[in-house]
C-alpha cells in the first residue's frame, strides 16, 4: 500500500508546499483584505479554473507532450456554449454538452498527433490559433451573456458556504485527476510513455491510442472548465481562457511536472495553480498593475524550476 | 614481427604500447602495443567484441586508457577528448556521417575551423573557405564542387568528403605534416564500384599521412593494408604480413577461444526435434533489411540467429514482433496466424520480446522495479477490466521475481539506475516471465551483462526451454550462440545464408560461424540491403 502514500513522502513536494506557505503568510502580513473569507473565497474561485485546465493537461506533459490549446479550447467551447445556450435554454445540461466538445476538439488534436506524427507543440499550437479564431468570429469580439439558474447554481452557487460550487468541482476533478494517475492503467502508461515511449511500445502499450486518449481527457476536462468559466463570470467575452495557455504550463511546471515526461502528476498540479493564483491575487492587493504583475510571474516560474531542476540532474529537459 | 619494408624504418608517427582499458571487472584491451608508421595503412581485425572499437576510442581521445601510453612524433600523445586528438592530426571515420547536409560542401570540409575565416573578427570569409576547400578537394583528386549542398551527394562521395575532411584538413587548416585516418567499417555501406573509389582515396591519401583501418570483410583488409593486426579478447595476439596471410590464416587467428560446456548448460540442451512447433514465420521480408526469412522454433528449442552487425538480425527480430511491419510474409503461433504480425496480439498470444538496446529499448531506468515488471501486464496482469491498476499484486509479483531470479539489491520500490547490468537485464526477463511465455525472441540478452550474471541468465533460458517454451535468440556473440542454440541460423545481408544443427555433443566451431558468416571469400561481397537506402532521394 506504500504507493497510496507515495506522494506525500516524496521530498520534492516540500519546496513548492513552501512556496505556497511562504506567500500565504507573505501576503497575509503585508494585505489585510488578503486572509479575509471574502478574499480567500474569491481567490479560489479563480484558481478553479485554472486548477480544472490544468489537470488534463497535465496528463499531456506527463506523457512527454504539450497541450499549448487548453487556453483557446475554454474559449471556443465558451463562446459555443453561450450560444447554445441562449439558442435552446437546455440548463445544465450544456456542462456536459461542453465537456463532450471540449473532448471532440482534444480528438482532433490528438489524431493529427498520434497518427499524423506531428510534434504535438506545433498541432497545438496551431490548433491554437485556430479555436482562438473561431471562438472570437463566434463571439463577434463581443461578450455575450446568458440567463440559466441551473448555471448560476453550478457555478457560483454556494453548497458548502462560503465556498463557491466551482471550487468544490474543481477539487472533484483534480481528485478524479490524481486517482486516475496513481491508480489506472491509463494513468500508469502515461507515466510509462513519458518516462519510456520506445519501451512502453516494445512491451505492448498501445502508445499511439493512448497518447489520443490523453488529448481528449486534456480537451474534454478543458472543455468542463470553459463552461464553469463562463457560468461564473455570467459571460462569454472575447478575452475567456486568454491566460490560461500561460499559467497552466506554468503551474504545471512549477507543480514539478517534468516537461520531458514520465515524472509528476495531476496531485503536483495544484500546488503549481495555487502558487499562480496566490501570486495573481496578492499582487492585485498590494495595488501591483498589471505590468508587473507578469514580470513577478516569470521570475517566479523560472526560479522555481531551476531550483527543483538542481535536485533532479540527469532527467533530459526538452 | 617486423613485416615493413627496409625502406621505411624511420620512427613510427604513433606509437601505442601497453594500453590498458577495463570496463567494470572486464579487461577489454591488455597491453596493446604497436606502431603506426607514416605513409601505411594499418589493417586490424578481430571478433565482435574483440577490442576494435575500444582501441580506436582510445586513439582518437574519446577513451582514456588505464594504463599504456602514446608517442605521437616522438611527443608524449595524451588526447583529452575527440576535439583534441583532431587537433593533432588523428580524426576518426564514423560508419554513420558526421557530415552536415544542409550546408555547402566547403563548409563540411572547414568544419569547426570558421574562426580562422573571420574577416573583421565577425564576418566568415567564405570565398577563402571555399578556395581552402577547392584545394583539399584537388590534392584528394574527387569530382566533387565544393560549393553545391552536401546532400546533393551520395552516400559513397559524402565518405569520400569526409576521408578528405579528416586526411586533408589537418594539414591545410592546422597545420599537421602528417594526419592519421582511423577507418571504421568504411565499406559497410558501399557497393563495389564506390568501393573500388574508396581503396584508390586511401592509395592517394596514403602520400599525406596512415590510415588504420577495420573492417569485417577480411578481402578488403588484406587487400588494403600494409600491415595487419589481429586483436582477440583485448590483446594484440598476431602481426600479419598480408602479402602472406591470407583469409583462413586472419580467422584462425581471430577466433579460438575455449568455449566451456557447463557455462552454457549445454547437458541441459532439450531434444527438441519431435516437438510441435510453437513460433513459424514464412517468408518474411522488409525492404532494404531482410528478405524471405521463414524459420520455425519448437517446444523445448533454442534457435539462434547469428551474423555481422549489418546481417539485418536484429530488424528481422523486430519484424517478427511485428515493431518494424514487414512487407511481405507471415508470423504464425500455434493458432494465431498474422500476416502483419501485431505486437499486442502476439504479446497476448504467449510471445516475449527482449531488444538489444536495454536502456533506450529495454528499461526505463529512472523508474521504479516494479514498474518496469509489470510493462507487458497492463491488460490482463495488473489491471482490471475496467482499468483500475493493481499495486498490491504489481508489488507482489515484483518481490515474487525478485527471489526467483535472484535481483542482487532488488525490492520493489528501488529505482532500476541503481541496478547491474545484469540485475537490469532480470528485471526486462521477469517482465515476461510473469506472463508465462511460451516463446522468446531475444535479441542479444546478455549485452552488457557481467559473466555471472550471463550463466544465470542461460540458466534461466533453460528452465524455460525444459518447461516446453521456445526461445529465438538473436546474438552477437559467438559462444553464446554455439553453446546455447540447438540450431543456428547465419544470416548475410538480410538474408538467412546457413542452418546448421548444434547438438550438445557436436557443436560447430566458431571459425565455421564466422566463415558462414563472411561474404565467400574469394569474390568482392555484394551490396549490402542498405545501401540503396542510404543513398540521398535526390
Amino acid at each position: 500500500m506504500r504507493s497510496k502514500f507515495e506522494f506525500r513522502l516524496d521530498r520534492s513536494l516540500w519546496l513548492p508546499i513552501g512556496v505556497v506557505i511562504a506567500l500565504f503568510v507573505f501576503f497575509s502580513l503585508t494585505s489585510s483584505a488578503f486572509p479575509t473569507v471574502r478574499n480567500l473565497t474569491i481567490l479560489s474561485a479563480q484558481a478553479s479554473t485554472l486548477l480544472i485546465v490544468c489537470i488534463g493537461a497535465t496528463f499531456v506533459v506527463l506523457m512527454g507532450s504539450i497541450d499549448l490549446s487548453v487556453g483557446a479550447v475554454v474559449l471556443l467551447v465558451g463562446a459555443l456554449s453561450v450560444k447554445i445556450q441562449n439558442g435552446t435554454g437546455i440548463g445544465a445540461a450544456i456542462v456536459l454538452l461542453a465537456a463532450v466538445l471540449g473532448g471532440v476538439l482534444g480528438l482532433i488534436n490528438g489524431i493529427i498527433y498520434a497518427y499524423g506524427a506531428v510534434p504535438s507543440f506545433v498541432v497545438t499550437l496551431g490548433s491554437l490559433s485556430i479555436f482562438n479564431g473561431l471562438g472570437l468570429q463566434i463571439l463577434q469580439g463581443r461578450a455575450i451573456s446568458f440567463n440559466s439558474e441551473a448555471l448560476d447554481a453550478i457555478a457560483i452557487g454556494q453548497w458548502v458556504p462560503p465556498i463557491q460550487n466551482i471550487t468544490l468541482c474543481a477539487i472533484a476533478i483534480w481528485g478524479l485527476g490524481v486517482l486516475i494517475a496513481q491508480r489506472t492503467r491509463f494513468g500508469r502508461y502515461m507515466y510509462l510513455i513519458g518516462g519510456g515511449e520506445s519501451v512502453a511500445r516494445n512491451s505492448g502499450i498501445p502508445v499511439r491510442r493512448y497518447k489520443l486518449y490523453a488529448f481528449t481527457l486534456s480537451g474534454l476536462i478543458a472543455g468542463f472548465g470553459g463552461i464553469l468559466s463562463v457560468a461564473r463570470l455570467g459571460a462569454a467575452g472575447p478575452t475567456l481562457g486568454q491566460e490560461l495557455l500561460l499559467n497552466s504550463l506554468a503551474a504545471i511546471v512549477v507543480g514539478g511536472t517534468s516537461l520531458s515526461g514520465g515524472v509528476g502528476g495531476p496531485h503536483r498540479s495544484l500546488l503549481g495553480v495555487l502558487i499562480i493564483s496566490i501570486l495573481d491575487n496578492g499582487l492585485n492587493l498590494l495595488g501591483v498593475t498589471a505590468y508587473p504583475q507578469l514580470v513577478i510571474k516569470g521570475v517566479v516560474v523560472i526560479t522555481a524550476v531551476l531550483v527543483s531542476q538542481a535536485r533532479r540532474q540527469g532527467i533530459l529537459i526538452k | 614481427m617486423d613485416v615493413e619494408g627496409a625502406g621505411c624504418r624511420a620512427s613510427p608517427l604513433l606509437s601505442v604500447s601497453g594500453i590498458t582499458k577495463r570496463f567494470g571487472g572486464i579487461t577489454v584491451l591488455d597491453e596493446v602495443t604497436f606502431d603506426i608508421p607514416s605513409a601505411k595503412v594499418i589493417g586490424l581485425v578481430g571478433e565482435n567484441g574483440a577490442g576494435k572499437s575500444t582501441l580506436l576510442n582510445v586513439l582518437s581521445g574519446m577513451l582514456a586508457p588505464d594504463a599504456g601510453e602514446m608517442h605521437l612524433g616522438g611527443e608524449k600523445y595524451r588526447p583529452d577528448g575527440y576535439g583534441s586528438a583532431t587537433r593533432l592530426g588523428i580524426s576518426r571515420i564514423f560508419q554513420d556521417q558526421a557530415l552536415i547536409l544542409n550546408v555547402p560542401v566547403y563548409a563540411n570540409l572547414v568544419l569547426g575551423q570558421e574562426a580562422r575565416f573571420l574577416r573583421a573578427g565577425l564576418f566568415l570569409d567564405w570565398k577563402a573557405m571555399a578556395a581552402v576547400a577547392q584545394k583539399m578537394v584537388e590534392v584528394a583528386d574527387i569530382d566533387v564542387d565544393v560549393c553545391r549542398l552536401t546532400w546533393e551527394y551520395d552516400f559513397s562521395r559524402r565518405q569520400a568528403i569526409e576521408i578528405v575532411r579528416a586526411c586533408l584538413a589537418p594539414i591545410y587548416l592546422l597545420h599537421v605534416t602528417r594526419p592519421i585516418v582511423l577507418m571504421d567499417e568504411p565499406t559497410s555501406a558501399l557497393d563495389k564500384k564506390d568501393e573500388a573509389a574508396l581503396f584508390r582515396l586511401i592509395n592517394r591519401i596514403k602520400s599525406f599521412g596512415s590510415v588504420v583501418f577495420v573492417s569485417h570483410r577480411l578481402t578488403e583488409v588484406l587487400a588494403i593494408s600494409d600491415v595487419i593486426h589481429v586483436l582477440k579478447d583485448g590483446r594484440l595476439v598476431a602481426t600479419v604480413d598480408p602479402h602472406v596471410a591470407n583469409e583462413s590464416t586472419l580467422h584462425s587467428l581471430m577466433v579460438g577461444r575455449e568455449r566451456v560446456s557447463d557455462y552454457y548448460h549445454e547437458s541441459r540442451q532439450c531434444d527438441a526435434r519431435e516437438n510441435p512447433v510453437l513460433l513459424e514465420v514464412r517468408g518474411l521480408s522488409r525492404r532494404e533489411k531482410y528478405k524471405g526469412v521463414s524459420l520455425k522454433v519448437k517446444s523445448g528449442e533454442i534457435v539462434g540467429i547469428g551474423g555481422l552487425l549489418a546481417s539485418g538480425k536484429s530488424d528481422l527480430g523486430k519484424g517478427i514482433m511485428g515493431l518494424e511491419a514487414p512487407d511481405d510474409g507471415s508470423v504464425r503461433l500455434e493458432g494465431l496466424r498474422q500476416a502483419k504480425p501485431e505486437i499486442r496480439r502476439l504479446i497476448h498470444a504467449g510471445v516475449g520480446y527482449i531488444p538489444a538496446e536495454r536502456l533506450i529499448e529495454g528499461l526505463i531506468a529512472q523508474f521504479r522495479l516494479s514498474w518496469n515488471i509489470s510493462m507487458a501486464g497492463g491488460d490482463d496482469l495488473f489491471a482490471s477490466r475496467f482499468g483500475r491498476w493493481f499495486e498490491g499484486k504489481e508489488e507482489e509479483v515484483a518481490s515474487e521475481y525478485v527471489k526467483k531470479l535472484s535481483i542482487r539489491g532488488g525490492k520493489p520500490n528501488i529505482i532500476c539506475q541503481q541496478l547491474s547490468g545484469g540485475n537490469q537485464q532480470k528485471v526486462v526477463l521477469a517482465r515476461w516471465l510473469c506472463r508465462k511465455p511460451r516463446v522468446l525472441v531475444l535479441d542479444n540478452p546478455t549485452q552488457g551483462v557481467d559473466a555471472g550474471a550471463k550463466e544465470e541468465i542461460y540458466q534461466l533460458l533453460r528452465d524455460l526451454t525444459a518447461a516446453g517454451a521456445g526461445i529465438l535468440l538473436i546474438t552477437d556473440e559467438l559462444l553464446e550462440l554455439i553453446g546455447l542454440s540447438n540450431r543456428i541460423m547465419i544470416m548475410q545481408s538480410g538474408e538467412v545464408v546457413a542452418e546448421l544443427d548444434a547438438p550438445p555433443d557436436a557443436k560447430p566451431t566458431e571459425k565455421n560461424l564466422v566463415a558462414l558468416m563472411l561474404p565467400a571469400s574469394g569474390k568482392l561481397p555484394p551490396t549490402p540491403p542498405n545501401a540503396e537506402m542510404l543513398a540521398p532521394s535526390t
